[in-house]
């Protein structure tokens, strides 16, 4: 592994793609402390032009649309982690669990994890958000719940390996307990799987919102950039277009972007089911 | 390479999940039926009205009895335009087919040759130039190519309209309607393709490149074949199984995509239908939009699971 690491610090994609997600988490974070105003206040002019009190103009409900963005920016980089975290823990310990502990429950979770794969997770999205208006959280945990089993089963064959191998089966005959094996051994020896996954995660949980936002799934007073895509849209003939339009849509597709280059990169590193090939 | 699809009860089982799910989710709401639909809707009735629909709707249907409308195209009536759903879903579905499957087929078979052209020039500069460029366009989302084409090629050159699947009123027919579907397909076909190519090419390369070494090949090439054929009909068929299999498991990603395409080019389709239905809390619709969805994407993806087992010899008896 340690190899891998060195090799992988000297790729493009990965470089590029961490820039690309710390540069948007830094204005997600700092943007607001660059400028005063409330993201919901409407007491601005609506559709003005930029101007040094408004960067990017105001928009039709009179809101600063600097703000919105900043705002907007947040929530979908807070979905994607809430997602993707999640979505990792379930992932990680089911397939831990699955791969240790064999039996009745390695088949109960992976055949569970089959029926989950086959299930098209926007559409079960689409119908609890237009049913019951949740709470966007509740919808990223939702969708964790729905993406965990890709990874679950990677990291099972995985730690399925590993189990076998003369160190932990040294460490075992020494009467380690499961869980000091789990910590110290599987858990941090499957390392970069987490990494390969998470970036996945993210990147599909990122998506995913934007399009729930952008079909008008969220409520409303919830700034999204997919949301701001779809108002500024009706507004084209107008002179701001420009300036509410292309920020959410430059934001999200570096956004989407930086996730897709640390994934690749990650991948091309650490997948063993891409080394195996 | 993951190259194993579901088994097959998964997706059965699945289907009956989704199916459990529309019929589950109403009754969890809050208060009636009605009441909840109407009270957050942007539809307001009158007293008569009010109950008329209750009549209507009025008892509850049991498992069996819905089971038994889905079959029979009993949807339900849309409550915004007082349609029955099976109509207004069955109006949009061609466009839906229409344009998806031809994405897919053009980005599965722009995509493929790429691939393999591109694994026999490998580190050419041609080469790494594709691999770079798809990369970054896998980083593109639909939401973001499609509007700025939307932008360019409809708002500011006019080359293309900027919605709608035909002319309204043009009352075309024979070739001119012929042509006049395919001008208002370009730009929501070119999005889905410039979102789906990518990734076909860069699976079907990779699986490639792993391929050309193998010595089978060796033989071919040894045997005097000529190279077309040993590319295409002996090395790229073994590169073509990965990219079934991914698509099969991105089929739910790329649905995402294409609801929002639909959107922004109001392109009469299922997911325009269901934006619209989203926007005037129209739950019968969302739910019949969902449901057919889903059930349309798990029978595409049991069915490759069954041309995967024909193709693939090897995985028969592990299904």
């Amino acid at each position: 592994m340690p190899s891998e690491f060195n090799r992988i610090r000297r790729d493009p994609w990965l470089t590029v793609g961490l820039l690309l997600l710390l540069l948007l988490a830094g204005l997600s974070l700092l943007g607001p402390l660059l400028t005063p105003h409330d993201p919901h206040d409407m007491s601005f002019m609506p559709l003005s032009t930029p101007s040094a009190q408004h960067w990017l103009g105001v928009n039709d409900g009179g809101m600063d649309i600097y703000s919105e963005l900043v705002h907007s920016l947040r929530n979908t980089l807070w979905f994607g982690l809430l997602a993707g975290v999640c979505g990792l823990l379930l992932g990680a310990t089911g397939g831990l669990a699955a791969a240790w502990y064999g039996g009745w429950l390695d088949q109960l979770l992976m055949r569970l994890a089959d029926i989950i794969l086959a299930l098209p997770a926007i559409l079960v999205l689409i119908l609890l958000a237009a049913f019951f208006r949740p709470d966007p959280a509740w919808l990223a945990l939702t969708l964790a719940a729905l993406a965990w089993p890709n990874s679950a089963k990677v990291i099972r064959a995985q730690a399925l390996g590993l189990k076998n191998q003369l160190h932990l089966q040294a460490a075992r005959r020494m009467g380690a307990s499961v869980g000091y094996l789990l910590r110290r051994h599987l858990l941090p020896e499957l390392f970069p799987l987490y990494l390969v996954a998470l970036a996945a995660k993210i990147r599909m949980a990122v998506f995913m919102e934007a399009t729930l936002a952008f079909l008008g799934l969220f409520d409303p007073a919830r700034k999204s950039l997919g949301m701001m895509i779809s108002y500024a849209l009706k507004y084209y003939y107008l002179e701001i277009w420009p300036y509410w339009l292309l920020p959410p849509i430059i934001c999200l597709t570096l956004l989407i972007m930086g996730a897709t280059f640390l994934a690749v990169s990650l991948e091309k590193f650490f997948d063993p089911r891409l080394r195996e090939l | 390479m993951n190259t194993r699809h579901q088994p097959l009860y998964a997706y059965l089982l699945a289907a009956l999940v989704m199916v459990g799910l529309s019929y589950g989710l109403p009754l969890l709401l809050p208060g009636d039926y009605i009441e909840a639909v109407y009270g957050s809707s942007q539809v307001v009735l009158d007293a008569e009205q009010e109950a008329q629909l209750r009549q209507e709707l009025g008892g509850r249907k049991g498992f069996a009895a819905h089971l038994w409308g889905l079959v029979t195209l009993d949807w339900g009536h849309s409550l915004a335009l007082q349609t029955p759903v099976s109509r207004l879903v069955l109006e949009a579905l061609p466009w839906t087919l229409l344009l998806l499957g031809t994405a897919h087929l053009l980005a599965l078979v722009l995509g493929f040759i790429a691939g393999v052209e591109a694994a026999w020039r490998r580190g050419g500069r041609l080469e790494k130039a594709g691999v770079g460029g798809a990369t970054m366009l896998q980083g593109v989302p639909e939401i973001g190519s499609g509007v700025l084409l939307l932008l360019l090629f409809a708002y500011h050159l006019g080359w293309f309209p900027a919605g709608g699947a035909t002319t309204a009123y043009a009352e075309l027919s024979g070739g001119p309607w012929l042509l006049d579907v395919l001008h208002h397909l370009a730009l929501p076909l070119l999005t889905l393709v410039l979102a789906y190519l990518p990734g076909n090419f860069l699976l079907t390369r990779a699986g490639m490149v792993m391929i050309l070494g193998s010595p089978y090949l060796e033989t071919a090439r040894a045997k005097g074949l000529p190279p077309l054929r040993v590319r295409y009909v002996h090395a790229a068929r073994n590169a073509l199984l990965p990219v079934l299999t991914r698509f099969g498991l991105r089929l739910a990603f790329m649905i995402t995509g294409a609801l929002v395409v639909e959107t922004i080019f109001a392109y009469p389709g299922l997911g325009t239908l269901l934006f619209t239905a989203i926007g005037s809390r129209d739950l019968p619709v969302i739910q019949a939009v969902v449901l057919l969805a889903a059930l349309l994407m798990l029978l595409i993806n049991l069915g490759l699971a069954l041309l995967h087992r024909r193709l693939d010899p090897r995985i028969g008896h592990a299904l």
